[in-house]
């Protein structure tokens, strides 16, 4: 093999949501076993020696997590697409989307996720257009409108963490830059942008839990729901803290799964 | 002779980093067929005015007009007059994401509309020529330097240019690989292709270049014919480079 290797793969720093085990960190590996059994262990023994009112809490949710999902979902999909724009209006040398970009990466990133929210629901709500917003739609677009700020920056890292000569080889073969982004260095920048999307989709199912300020039922809300009817808080938000760490370290795991998949051209 | 045009014409080119002159006033002619190797030490500008021919860098002053269109004035698609240029890099540069046979298919299928069974059998025909025939559905990380650098070639080659560029393919490379890519460039050379080569190779320079062009600090200081150049060198500046190297 010759010293002349790919670029070392780039790792995105983000430092949010939950660490994504990989087998070389044996640390974070065990943890992630450690946590899973315990989580599945303590929540199964809670609800089979007291099936109420832990099966009875348990058996209240699912109603949430699906809604959780939803929001999660959408609000990733959204923030997806404007994060790809902002990435590449961030790198771009048209002036006007450029300053358009970072503009809004600067304000999104300065107010607080609940902040927006409450701001995106309730002054949205006194512009006409808006007033029949459903609070699922509301807290989906400011979710997404949040998230796409730091999607644009792990866009942007992504895509800058691409060797020049890339870019320099398919022009020079008379590929525009269109199809050079396209066909070259998004495909390849999707390989570095993955880990941290993975990254930001936990933190966001996380944060979604926000949302249930803003009348939509997810798993908090329900979780609230049944607390407040029956005042058995302890009970009921311990269920709900087992099924988010469930529900984020299967995730983690996935994400994982999936990044190792992706390393498939740089085996030799 | 004939009274067509050089197929490449470079009018006093200018081109500055900042203060540092990059290029100054280089003036060069290639014709169809011909095969021009440039050296220099490094920091000469040989590079920069390589990558000048096909626009990777701007050019400050001056003109670069190739086959009849000028690169540099905005006037003429420059992804069209790229497609005339095949350019090779010291770094291969090849797509990691695509198998050798993505590689080379590519841009024939995307720019030119090639048929895929067409583009395949182009690419294996070429894969054929640079002698890696059997490396076609691998991934360029499972190649050496050489096989990567011959793929680079043949990707191209598929453009069908009418031109080839150089930029110091084999400087990247293992000294036992370097003979494997200067065969495939000598052998595209014998085929009659018009190349442009930026090297430190000066036994390939000597035995295929029609012309040797000597830069320093961005200036052409000397043209000739290789063994007029290596032989009797006339440039003070020529001589002291040879008697380093040679």
């Amino acid at each position: 093999m010759s010293p002349q290797r790919q670029s070392p793969t780039v790792k995105i720093d983000i430092g949010d949501g939950a660490a994504i085990p990989s087998k070389k960190d044996r640390g974070l590996f065990t943890a992630w076993w450690v946590a899973f059994v315990g989580a599945i262990v303590i929540l199964g023994s809670l609800c089979l020696s007291y099936p109420d009112p832990y099966w009875r809490i348990l058996a209240f949710l699912p109603d949430g997590i699906v809604v959780t999902f939803q929001v999660t979902l959408l609000s990733i999909l959204l923030s997806l697409a404007l994060g790809l724009v902002t990435g590449l209006g961030r790198l771009s040398q048209n002036r006007v989307w450029n300053l358009l970009a970072s503009t809004y990466v600067e304000v999104i990133r300065g107010v607080p996720l609940l902040v927006q929210l409450f701001y995106i629901y309730y002054a949205l709500g006194r512009i006409e257009a808006f007033s029949n917003l459903p609070p699922l739609a509301a807290a989906v677009l400011a979710m997404g409108i949040c998230y796409g700020a730091y999607m644009g920056e792990v866009f942007r890292a992504g895509i800058d963490s691409i060797d020049k000569g890339q870019a320099e080889a398919a022009r020079s073969l008379g590929f525009n830059r269109r199809q050079t982004m396209a066909l070259v260095i998004l495909p390849q920048a999707w390989r570095t942008i993955l880990p941290p999307v993975g990254n930001e989709f936990i933190a966001l199912l996380k944060d979604s839990s926000l949302v249930s300020i803003l009348a939509v039922s997810d798993l908090l809300r329900r979780g609230r729901e049944f607390a407040s009817e029956s005042f058995l808080y302890f009970e009921t938000y311990t269920v709900v803290a087992l099924v988010y760490l469930l529900i984020t370290l299967v995730l983690s795991k996935a994400v994982s799964h999936m990044e190792s998949k992706l390393n498939y051209y740089d085996r030799s | 002779m004939t009274a067509v045009d050089p197929i490449i014409q470079i009018h006093n080119v200018f081109k500055y980093f900042g203060t540092l002159q990059a290029l100054s006033n280089v003036c060069l002619d290639v014709h169809a067929g011909e095969k021009v190797v440039i050296i220099g030490p490094s920091g000469s500008g040989k590079s920069t005015l390589l990558r000048a021919i096909n626009r990777l860098e701007t050019i400050d002053s001056g003109r670069i007009i190739v086959d009849g269109k000028d690169v540099h004035s905005g006037e003429h698609d420059i992804n069209r007059i790229r497609q005339e240029l095949g350019m090779v890099f010291q770094n291969f540069n090849l797509f990691p994401h695509k198998t050798v046979l993505g590689n080379i298919t590519m841009a024939p299928i995307t720019l030119k509309k090639m048929p895929e069974l067409e583009a395949k059998n182009l690419a294996m025909s070429l894969l054929e020529k640079v002698g890696i025939r059997d490396k076609a559905d691998v991934y360029p990380a499972m190649l050496s330097g050489g096989q990567k650098q011959r793929v680079a070639i043949a990707r191209a080659l598929a453009m069908q240019p009418k031109i080839m560029l150089f930029d110091e393919p084999t400087s990247a490379l293992d000294p036992e690989m370097i003979g494997e890519v200067l065969d495939v460039m000598t052998q595209l050379a014998r085929e009659g292709m018009t190349m442009v080569v930026v090297t430190h190779e000066m036994g390939f320079a000597r035995e295929v270049a029609d012309r040797i062009v000597f830069m320093d600090q961005g200036q052409i200081m000397e043209i000739a014919p290789p063994n007029e150049l290596f032989a009797n060198p006339k440039h003070p500046r020529t001589q002291k480079f040879l008697s380093q190297i040679l």
